[in-house]
């Protein structure tokens, strides 16, 4: 599910079936290294909407969680964990973090819900095609890491 | 006299310009009303184009997943939506077209993608199964069969349409 108001209406309505929550997490800059930032954002976004169209029964996908790269890791953390604990108040058992910012994986004990981060891939010099095979492989990978955190 | 003529000339140019200003405002009200009403016709005949999947020759008694595209236009722009069908031809020879996504909730199924009921389209969201001929199995949350797709085999080419409820094609 996404966040529009025909998928809340189907989780309001279904609730008992949904219970885990993916959050893109996304730095921002528009210093030196925005370009990079950006492209990492772009695979993870492409990624999380893929895996959306594939569980969306089960899984809602939350629009991202944005931090500018200077706002130090602790605040980042602090926020995250409060967003986390919201969710799972709400009913989710599983919070899954999608990333490919290498910061987060230093900090991982320290998180709540339950990490997957990915190598950000240098898209821009890649042809369409390659792009796609991409995508799908580490699309793959991620559905069975989900799926294996259900059973 | 000529103060007269002048008067009903006036008149006259008020009405022209009146009844062609307001015709022209009652066309800029109705035109977009005739295309709303219209518009569900116009795409629900753009959703019905069939697009070429897979070669016939390719099919096995297997279920095979193939990937194709088809154009949507949703209120706002038009785009390319991915869509899955899993493909077999049955005993008969059938082709057999399943839409992929669970008649639950909408995950995308899997065939064989349990280990423990094999020959099964598997949902891994709640686990819900189908058999091969897209059935739902009763005691595991889908509702209803896995929709199946019009068809059309051209030129030794397999054509896909619209996912329709079983029964309905
Ligand atoms: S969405 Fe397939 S079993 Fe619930």
């Amino acid at each position: 599910m996404k966040w529009t108001v025909y998928d809340v209406e189907m989780y309001e309505k279904e609730k008992q079936y949904i219970d885990t929550v993916v959050i893109p997490l996304m730095p921002l800059t528009l210093s030196s290294g925005a370009k990079a930032a950006v492209s990492g954002g772009e695979f993870v976004q492409l990624l999380t909407n893929e895996i959306e169209r594939q569980l969306k029964g089960r899984l809602f996908l939350l629009p991202p969680f944005t931090y500018f790269v200077t706002e130090p890791i602790s605040e980042c953390t602090k926020r995250l964990n409060d967003w986390t604990n919201e969710l799972k108040e709400s009913g989710m058992d599983h919070v899954f973090y999608v990333t490919s910012d290498r910061q987060w994986k230093e900090i991982e004990q320290q998180l709540s819900g339950t990490l997957f981060s990915f190598p950000a891939v240098p898209f821009e010099h890649m042809d369409e095609a390659y792009k796609r095979q991409i995508v799908q492989e580490q699309t793959t990978k991620l559905l069975n890491a989900f799926i294996s955190q259900w059973t | 006299m000529s103060e007269n003529k002048h008067r009903v000339s006036r008149r006259q140019f008020l009405n022209y310009t009146l009844t062609g200003v307001g015709g022209f405002m009652a066309a800029g009200i109705l035109m977009p009303m005739v295309r709303f009403a219209l518009d569900p016709i116009l795409k629900e005949e753009a959703g019905t184009e069939m697009v070429p999947v897979a070669q016939v020759k390719d099919l096995t008694t297997e279920p095979q997943r193939f990937d194709f595209k088809v154009k949507v236009k949703d209120a706002w722009y038009e785009s390319e939506e991915p869509k899955s069908a899993w493909v077999y031809k049955d005993e008969k020879g059938e082709v057999i077209a399943l839409s992929p996504i669970c008649t639950h909730l909408g995950c995308t199924v899997n065939w064989n993608g349990d280990k423990a009921h094999p020959n099964q389209f598997f949902c891994p969201c709640h686990f819900g199964r189908y058999t091969k001929d897209g059935t739902n199995i009763p005691g595991t949350p889908p509702p209803a069969p896995l929709h199946r797709y019009e068809y059309k085999v051209k030129d030794g080419k397999l054509y896909l349409g619209k996912a329709k409820p079983r029964g309905e094609v």
